[in-house]
């Protein structure tokens, strides 16, 4: 099993939704978080119109961008699937598309049923 | 790789993460979360707060850089008292970047 932890933009939740829905994979877990990367955040975007803040050094940018993580559990085999078709509907090709990270999972437990290991994913 | 998840006050966090990008390591995820630790909350008077409201730092970074990331964190969040938080260090196996589909931090 594997955790593949995405960190998109918001507004492309639904389409990744759909997309992986379409190769079997409903089951998700998204949170709104804030981050950036190795841009900084975005700077000078924001125009000040306060003199004395355009004065001072403050750039006007903004430091954290909106962003969804989305936490998807799979089988090992699945994992190529997921991570293409994560990229294929999220790449713009501009800064800020997002990060996917592929961590070990050691166990999974159903609640209902109290599954364990594999069955447990779906 | 590996992801370290630092759950610190809300206060020290914003001085943890400018410090951290002093430091070179600007990519990073924040998450506003409650949680408790084995305090089980804190009691004011007569009143018991069951979960305390925390931010949590994520971020992955290579092998050799985790003690930096560390040791940065640490000093920056330590006060002393209880509720400065916890670290949690797991392993990533793979990254990638959506914009270019590249493999790799």
């Amino acid at each position: 099993m594997k955790e593949i932890i995405a960190i998109i933009r918001p507004r492309n939740i639904g389409p990744m939704r759909n997309a992986l829905e379409q190769f079997g994979f409903p089951c998700m877990t998204a949170i709104a978080v804030l981050g950036r990367g190795a841009q900084r955040g975005i700077a000078g975007e924001v125009k000040l119109s306060n003199p004395k803040l355009r004065s001072s050094s403050k750039s006007g940018g903004m430091k954290y961008i909106p962003k969804r993580l989305v936490s998807i559990v799979v089988q090992n085999s699945d994992v190529d699937t997921v991570v293409k078709s994560i990229i294929e509907v999220n790449q713009t090709s501009q800064i800020g598309d997002g990060k996917i990270f592929i961590c070990p999972l050691d166990n999974a437990l159903r609640i209902r049923t109290n599954e364990k290991g594999e069955s447990a994913v779906l | 790789m590996k992801m370290i998840r630092a759950i610190l006050r809300p206060d020290t966090a914003e001085e943890v993460a400018d410090f951290l990008a002093d430091a070179g390591f600007v990519s990073m995820t924040k998450i506003q979360v409650f949680g408790r630790g084995k305090q089980k909350g804190i009691t004011v008077g007569t009143i018991h707060y069951d979960e305390l409201p925390k931010t949590m730092i994520m971020m992955v970074v290579e092998d050799k850089n985790v003690k930096k990331v560390l040791k940065i964190v640490h000093d920056k969040a330590y006060t002393g008292n209880f509720g400065d938080g916890k670290i949690f260090i797991t392993p990533v196996e793979e990254a990638y970047t959506v914009r270019t589909g590249a493999k790799g931090l």
